[in-house]
């Protein structure tokens, strides 16, 4: 592996295990926390400056699939295969155990998206075809939106908060958080969407889907690029923090292969691609290193590659017995964690010669 | 480099039949029999599915079209998103039932596991069992529903034999053969028939030979009452391949939607293996298979089930391929 340099970048700081597959994984904003849940419905919380652990809801047989710390990091929220929602409120004080806020129950509908709103305490998720907004401080309903053509098969708010993204079959749906009333905007695809992403400045959107294209949209225009050339669905998407040129890099994952597309100067000239076959599994979690241009991609085949610029691999993490299952950057990115299809999950920390010339100039 | 162990496939049992004929029945008798392995049944609706341990989950019938170029076809968005999450776990399971309603069309179903990227990997389709009501059938043979579950079927449970008379079975049963004459048919009460004649099948496996029920074939004619129905070819000497090849795309190119599903396997000119073949609609799945023995006759079989099938036509281009 001629592009392996000597120095590592990262290196294991911490390793535990949950009952089952890590199915979510989710860092708090203030960096404090790293919620995991897994497939038997188990849910964690680490510490990790304190290396605690609290196992705070034990595993019950059915699934925990989504999980997201709210933007002000003091509420945690976890859907699943129960049909339920449930909300704790974190403690200040060392070792105490979250305490439940609030429990939505449906019965029978699986949960298998949520987010809540980066600016205000409100969380949106999934119930099959519809889409329940909630008012978490005042435990209130504020809307139902209903998807329509299909189950919502992925659910994103723009970063500033204003819109609520539904993806699901031939479309994506755009509504206005400012009045849930308002018909939604229509993106349509010729197919069903499988993951939706948001550039951090807002400015894209794009849609992975089953019909093995990409597309992406500049925020107010219906008329979208189109990437093909896919091995199969694309499952991953990952926008960089970083600009390059005018718009910031997008990678996407598709089977073992990872795309990544680099916006010209000129719209009408489109989007450059560079391919990357290194990985010998699926492809399971992407995500760059915040503010940074390295970029993680974790993959069943028990590897995750660090892409230095995303182009060269300068590092390969590895360490679960059967293939990884998801990853998150803590929010500074000097952390990295990753979680196993057989419930392992490793917490990896940027070495100091790692971070180079950027961390002395910050 | 970590190894990884490829895990093994999953089979899948697809239950089709009308309300009431019994399909809930037999899906307690397979749950019965495999007590003890994790089982995961996906269900229409919550019926009187009651075994301890089993994972019953409830799905919303849910079709995508899929279009690829010149393929199209139309899958079952909820399941592969139901079979996804299930996918998430640790141990998976040993097998997987999927029941559908009497109004569901089995070929969204069938496709998926063609289609999927991750059902084909992870899965594989063992059987399409279909529930037949031998008392009530008649009230819905007009039904495109009640004519697809049985002209997709690998197995047919001719059930409630007990509610009607031999001549009627008789003749109900003469019935199902002409519409499909692929599949195994057994009379049952109360849905009981030996677990071995419904699981294991590998009906979608082409290393399976290709079974047709003799009969069928030693009849010159077939009075077909249905617009559904069967047709088989068979025919000694050689096939051109490419001659073959560009009959069977514009046959499905332009009747895929009536051929419900084919099966075959061909002489091929030259080729010293056999070639063996089936599809779905418009998907087809077809490879070269073991060398023709020595003391066998080489000659081509080929079973269509569709609606509207022109036999004339479809045996005078087959013959047409034939070198």
């Amino acid at each position: 592996m001629p592009d392996l340099v000597n120095t590592p970048l990262f290196s294991l700081t911490w390793q535990g295990q949950l009952s089952d597959y890590v199915t979510a994984m989710d860092w708090s904003p203030d960096g404090r926390w790293l919620a995991l849940a897994s497939g038997a419905g188990d849910v964690q919380l680490l510490n990790v400056a304190e290396q605690q652990t609290l196992a705070f809801e034990p595993p019950t047989g059915q699934s925990i699939d989504c999980l997201q710390f709210s933007p002000d990091s003091q509420f945690l929220a976890a859907g699943g295969q129960r049909g339920q929602v449930k909300i704790w409120r974190l403690s200040d004080t060392l070792g105490a155990f979250p305490q439940l806020w609030l429990s939505l129950d449906y019965s029978r509908t699986w949960v298998e998206h949520l987010a809540w709103r980066p600016t205000r305490l409100e969380l949106a998720f999934s119930l099959g075809r519809y889409v329940q907004v909630w008012d978490i401080v005042n435990q209130t309903l504020n809307t139902t939106l209903a998807f329509e053509s299909s189950s919502v098969l992925g659910l994103v708010w723009r970063p500033s908060g204003d819109s609520l993204v539904v993806g699901g079959h031939q479309g994506v749906k755009l509504w206005s958080a400012q009045d849930w009333d308002e018909k939604p905007v229509l993106r349509e695809l010729s197919a069903a969407s499988v993951t939706l992403s948001i550039s951090a400045d807002g400015q894209y959107l794009a849609s992975g889907n089953l019909d093995n294209t990409l597309l992406v949209w500049r925020w107010e225009s219906p008329y979208p690029w189109m990437m093909r050339g896919f091995p199969g669905k694309v499952r991953h998407l990952a926008w960089s923090t970083t600009m390059l040129r005018a718009a910031p890099l997008i990678a996407s994952a598709s089977g073992a292969s990872l795309v990544t597309w680099r916006k010209q100067i000129d719209d009408e000239d489109g989007w450059d691609s560079k391919g990357f076959n290194r990985h010998q599994g699926k492809i399971v979690a992407l995500a760059f290193q915040p503010g940074k241009s390295l970029l993680a991609s974790a993959a069943e085949d028990g590897q995750l590659m660090l892409w230095q610029k995303a182009k060269r691999v300068g590092q390969i993490l590895q360490g679960v017995s059967r293939g990884f299952s998801t990853l998150a950057w803590h929010p500074r990115g000097h952390l990295l964690a990753a979680g196993g299809q057989q419930g392992e999950w490793r917490i990896w920390e940027q070495s100091i010669r790692g971070q180079g010339f950027q961390k002395v100039m910050e | 480099m970590t190894s990884v162990d490829m895990p093994e496939t999953v089979p899948v049992t697809v239950l089709t039949g009308y309300l009431g004929a019994g399909k809930t029945t037999l899906l307690n008798r397979i749950l019965t029999h495999e007590h003890g392995k994790k089982v995961a049944v996906i269900v229409n609706e919550f019926g009187e599915v009651g075994i301890d341990n089993q994972l019953v989950i409830d799905a919303d019938e849910e079709i995508f079209e899929m279009n690829n170029g010149c393929i199209c076809c139309t899958v079952r968005g909820d399941l592969i998103r139901i079979i996804g999450n299930l996918m998430k776990r640790r141990d998976q399971f040993d097998h997987l039932v999927i029941e559908t309603t009497g109004l569901a069309d089995p070929a969204p179903v069938i496709q998926t596991f063609f289609v999927d990227e991750d059902m084909r990997d992870r899965i594989n389709l063992d059987a399409v069992v279909t529930v037949v009501d031998a008392k009530h059938i008649h009230q819905h043979w007009e039904a495109d529903e009640a004519q697809e579950q049985i002209a997709f079927a690998d197995i047919i449970l001719l059930n409630k034999t007990d509610l009607v008379s031999e001549s009627a079975l008789a003749e109900l049963e003469t019935r199902i053969r002409g519409m499909n004459a692929l599949s195994k048919v057994y009379r049952t009460r109360e849905a009981a028939v030996e677990m071995e004649a419904i699981l294991g099948v590998n009906a979608f496996d082409l290393n399976r030979a290709l079974e047709i029920d003799p009969s069928f074939l030693e009849e010159e004619a077939h009075e077909h009452d249905e617009t559904v129905g069967s047709v088989a070819l068979v025919e000694p000497g050689a096939i051109d391949g490419p001659k073959l090849n560009e009959w069977l795309s514009h046959l499905l190119q332009t009747q895929g939607p009536d051929i419900f599903r084919m099966k075959g396997i061909l002489n091929i000119a030259g080729e010293d293996l056999r070639f063996v073949f089936q599809g779905v609609h418009m998907l087809f799945d077809g490879r070269p298979d073991r060398p023709w023995k020595a003391d066998e006759t080489r000659k081509n079989e080929l079973v269509f089930i569709g609606r509207n099938l022109d036999v004339t036509q479809l045996q005078k281009d087959f013959r047409a391929c034939l070198i």
